[in-house]
């Protein structure tokens, strides 16, 4: 291509493009001296108390219609105050509010919801406004359910300060069909015994009837935990230093867990995610499913009322307290860096109030967090969500709190060990393999963890 | 080569050569002696592994909630509705078309100014630059999403469509100032050099001869950088903080809760999306195709 050269051009291109280089190169430096990112933790203000605040939804889309109600009353209430209102794809929030604060932490929202399974990174990275004492000194004082005050301050990190205000939880719940344990005469899978016995008996392979629907794929391994402690009734997540996961009692449940797999359920459940699961299970003739709250208005609309029933996960035994795992308690956060965190702490406040909290969790199906909002109508309508806050709320009830502080929980216990399931389930791993490997890297985690903090 | 060919028993005997194009005239020049069947049914088959998908899409998108039927009737648009009214797909769209179009037309102009520089000019860099130009297609973009992110921050640009624009048109030009000049390599220079003889300068030189020439370069070019842009997620997800700038692949996957999705509205969603993209190859799949053949295999 040299012909096509013109040599007085490239003399003269020459220079331009040694000047142009110039250029890039001090532009390139300028831009990555300005690129040094920051940690959010801007100390902002209490500002006025009036203005406009911005709000970000952690999961948006699904709750908007909801959120906007809110908000709508909130401004009435508050006309001096304006909320902006951002839905965030729940599967990228945490993604997104990295990228904020790494990029000097004022351009994140005033206030924004929290999951905790993504608060201790929140906290590590200095971006959150402690929220404990702001509690004490508002109507929301001994108005929030203890067990999800307790998993926001486990969350944490610390165990003492709270860095959100929980306003839902969820709770996994055992999805039966009515319609076809009635047809069985199966008994309601309270046990777990009742649970295996439907499993196998409503299976017809041939008919393409299956009893259950599992989740090989990804969030395989937080489901397969909640079914690990509920039957080995194991409480507590540590002994000491070292994880229960691998104690054998949760070993011997884990083993009768993917012993389901493709004996009571369809082959594709390998790659299930939760929305391959629901879908299968709304779509097809399968007799339960393991799922928290959050699906059941799908099953309403697949099903109708008097086709389903949701239970809480049975106790070990007969007579035994039930152990259930902690599942993320979702909240409102308040940032450091707000400049009206005045507010800011005004819209948590309503929005975590008895009326609003309810209200938000009638419209997504959730457990709510202000203990008023528990004898509201619509909760004794929706026997799931009752007799999963009554599960949760009873004194008996253990639960064991997964360590969402670790920096590491959400790559050991998702994308580094979820092909590792798969492989116990295709019989390629044994159960016991797969909780040992996974026990130990969560035991260095929480080692690493105990020797930073 | 008849002769040799010939020789080898690979060349058709001469009294078969008119029933062979015969057969060439109905489309089987390359096929000879090969059943349609063998042909078609292949072809059939990988075009019903591709359509299963969008016709499940548009089965979801077009049935009531709740009906489990394999086809889409008793028909109803209130996914659409819902999407479009309710989910502000109608605003996610006006902006996604935007940044597209708006990409489409700066990576197209830039790509030219570049690859007519890398085609036409020799200078002491060159091949370093083409190296570096391949070598930046290895940098995800997730990997400059701090930088970029801090960049606008101080440029004011956060929460603005042009960031988005900028973004994807940095992140596009290598491969396409690659293509473009791989297509002007394929312009004789001796073209240029007739207008200039005629009093053109090189702008309108490359205006008059050139750029007619590089219209099926420009389609295939341009076309791509509309579909990634419409397509790319990563930086309308970071850059965008306010829901009246947010695009549709953002909007799609506001509509995957954490545990429990509309899928109806979801279809809907997809559809609204895979139209304009449809509609782009659709018309340019004529140029696209002999614009790459051009860029590629000649360049």
């Amino acid at each position: 291509m040299r012909t096509h050269a013109i040599p007085a051009m490239s003399r003269k291109g020459g220079k331009a493009v040694r000047g142009a280089a110039a250029v890039a190169v001090t532009l390139a430096l300028a831009l990555s001296a300005t690129a040094c990112g920051g940690d959010g933790s801007d100390s902002g203000s209490e500002g006025s108390g009036k203005g406009k605040i911005v709000f970000w939804d952690n999961n948006g889309g699904p709750r908007t219609a909801i959120w906007k109600q809110i908000i709508a009353k909130f401004e009435k209430k508050y006309p001096d105050i304006e909320v902006e209102y951002v839905p965030i794809p729940i599967a990228d929030v945490q993604s997104k509010y990295d990228t904020a604060i790494q990029g000097g932490g004022d351009s994140l929202p005033d206030m924004g919801g929290v999951g905790t399974a993504y608060l201790a990174n929140l906290v590590a990275q200095d971006a959150l406004e402690p929220v404990a004492d702001r509690i004490q000194d508002s109507p929301l004082k001994g108005k929030l359910v203890k067990n999800m005050v307790d998993s926001v301050r486990s969350a944490g990190g610390d165990d003492k300060e709270m860095f959100s205000v929980p306003t839902s939880a969820n709770q996994g719940t055992l999805w039966y069909r009515t319609d076809l344990f009635q047809a069985k005469g199966l008994d309601a899978p309270t046990s777990w015994d009742n649970f295996y016995k439907a499993a196998e008996e409503l299976t017809d392979k041939g008919g393409n009837e299956f009893g259950f629907t599992l989740r090989g794929g990804a969030g395989s391994i937080a489901q397969a935990m909640e079914m690990m402690y509920a039957q080995s009734g194991i409480t507590t997540f540590w002994d000491g230093d070292k994880t229960t996961l691998d104690d054998p009692r949760n070993v011997a449940a884990l083993e009768k867990y993917v012993g389901l797999y493709k004996k009571v359920t369809p082959a594709a459940d390998l790659n299930n995610d939760f929305t391959k699961m629901v879908a299968q299970f709304d779509q097809g003739d399968i007799g339960m499913l393991q799922h928290n709250l959050g699906s059941y208005t799908d099953h309403l609309k697949a099903f109708g009322k008097d086709k389903i029933a949701g239970v809480p996960m049975p106790p070990s035994a007969d007579g035994q307290p039930r152990t259930i795992v902690s599942n993320p308690v979702d909240g409102l956060g308040l940032f450091k860096a707000s400049e009206n965190k005045a507010a800011a702490w005004k819209f948590i406040e309503f929005a975590a109030s008895a009326e609003m909290n309810s209200l938000w969790n009638q419209d997504v199906g959730a457990i709510p967090a202000n203990v008023d909002a528990a004898d509201d109508a619509w909760i004794k309508q929706a026997p799931p969500t009752k007799a999963a806050l009554e599960s949760l709320s009873d004194p008996r009830t253990k639960v064991v709190q997964l360590p969402y502080y670790l920096p590491d929980w959400n790559t050991i216990s998702k994308a580094d060990n979820e092909p590792d399931f798969q492989k116990v389930l295709l019989g390629k791993m044994t159960a016991k393999e797969f909780c040992d490997k996974v026990a130990d890297e969560l035991d260095k985690a929480q080692a690493d963890w105990k020797k930073h903090n | 080569m008849t002769t040799a060919l010939a020789e080898k028993g690979l060349a058709p005997a001469p009294a078969a050569a008119p029933d062979a194009d015969r057969r060439g005239k109905r489309g089987r020049g390359l096929d000879d002696g090969v059943p349609r069947r063998q042909i078609y049914l292949p072809l059939a088959l990988y075009l019903l592994f591709t359509l299963i998908p969008f016709y499940w899409m548009l089965l979801f998108a077009l049935r009531p909630a709740g009906s489990t039927s394999l086809v889409p009737w008793p028909m109803t648009g209130e996914h659409f509705a819902k999407v479009w009214n309710e989910r502000s797909f109608g605003t996610f769209f006006q902006n996604s078309m935007i940044v597209g179009v708006s990409s489409l037309v700066m990576t197209t102009v830039v790509a030219l100014a570049g690859g007519y520089a890398l085609a036409r000019f020799d200078f002491r860099i060159k091949k370093g630059f083409m190296l570096a130009l391949l070598a930046s297609q290895f940098i995800p973009g997730a990997l400059m999403l701090v930088p970029l992110f801090e960049i606008f921050k101080n440029l004011q640009m956060i929460n603005s469509l042009g960031s988005v624009v900028i973004a994807e048109t940095v992140f596009q030009l290598p491969l396409s100032m690659i293509l473009i000049s791989g297509f002007i390599r394929n312009v004789p220079v001796s073209l240029e050099e007739q207008a200039w003889v005629d009093g053109c300068g090189r702008f309108r030189a490359f205006c008059a001869v050139v750029l007619p020439l590089l219209r099926p370069g420009l389609i295939a070019v341009g076309s791509f950088a509309f579909v990634h842009s419409w397509n790319h997620f990563l930086f309308a997800l970071m850059f965008l903080s306010s829901q009246d700038k947010q695009t549709i692949p953002v909007g799609l996957n506001t509509l995957i809760g954490a545990d429990s999705v509309d899928l109806g509205a979801l279809a809907a969603g997809g559809v609204i999306a895979a139209v304009p993209v449809v509609i782009v190859f659709a018309f340019i799949q004529k140029w696209l195709i002999t614009g790459f053949s051009a860029g590629a295999v000649k360049g």
